[in-house]
């Protein structure tokens, strides 16, 4: 049963693939829905696992500093995107941390895209790059976003 | 008749130089742990020290800018690049625990690690 979803899956990629070639475009409308249900209900892991930090300000703080660290050069300060040129131009398109696709990821999902990165898209595997602690920061930081374009841009883009 | 005031007043400095000096020196200058700190790891990796002996945690940096935070112990050392900070430490609970370099250094940042064992 599976094995038939993930034919399908293959073969409606393929397709768009043949169509739209390797060119930069925004993806239709099928094609993101069958991307956003495959990642949220298929390959995406972790989603029974808890975030082990409690919530509180000092964890909210680390998730912050970590995020700023390292995510904000592709998800902006904010985790909206603000100022990162380049957000909507990428396929598939930046999301915004803050919208329904990623909040609707469980706490082991978030951890588990964050330490194995999405293929394809632009987002990296960062386990070992960020520790297990400052990954589970930045979740509790992506559940508790600033309001859009409250902090900025990131000081790289300003130059 | 001073030199009678004299000699009680000499034996006891003696005797209170003696025994003076004899605490001065069981009082003995904190050991010194030296830690460095490079793009990824912490050299050496693994220390030991006893619980209620007071350290002196001596944490160098060799390249980048670097820390060592040991949740459990709430302790976190931060040093500049090329730096060195001193952190006078007395552990007060046994076991083994793993510090994480809490300052962001890079591709390997994450696995940065380094293990202290408390013993009684």
């Amino acid at each position: 049963m599976r094995v038939g979803l993930y034919l399908v899956i293959a073969a409606v990629g393929l397709l768009i693939m043949l169509v739209s070639g390797c060119k930069v475009s925004d993806p239709m409308k099928v094609e993101r829905e069958v991307v956003e249900a495959t990642k949220h209900r298929v390959t995406v892991g972790g989603k029974t696992d808890k975030n082990p930090l409690p919530f509180n300000a000092e964890n909210l703080a680390a998730g912050k500093e970590a995020f700023g660290h390292y995510c904000i050069a592709c998800h902006g300060l904010d985790g909206q995107n603000t100022g990162v040129p380049f957000a909507d131009r990428m396929s598939p398109p930046l999301p915004s941390l803050a919208s329904a696709e990623v909040q609707s990821y469980t706490d082991g999902q978030l951890k588990w895209v964050i330490d194995y990165g999405i293929s394809p898209s632009g987002m990296p595997a960062s386990k070992g790059t960020l520790s297990d602690d400052e990954i589970w920061s930045i979740v509790h930081y992506i559940r508790h976003l600033p309001p859009a374009g409250s902090l900025g841009e990131p000081e790289m883009y300003s130059h | 008749m001073m030199h009678r005031l004299f000699k009680p007043l000499i034996l006891g400095a003696v005797l209170m130089t003696a025994l003076g000096g004899g605490r001065i020196s069981q009082a003995q200058a904190p050991k010194r742990i030296t830690i460095v700190a490079k793009r990824f790891d912490f050299t050496p990796g693994d220390i030991t020290l006893k619980k209620g002996e007071a350290v002196v945690l001596v944490l160098t940096s060799s390249d980048v800018d670097h820390g060592v935070k040991f949740k459990d112990l709430n302790l976190n050392i931060k040093v500049p690049k090329g730096k060195t900070t001193e952190f006078p430490f007395t552990p007060t609970k046994t076991g083994t625990f793993v510090g994480q370099c809490s300052v962001f250094c890079g591709s390997g940042h994450g696995s940065m690690k380094m293990t202290l064992h408390v013993t009684e």
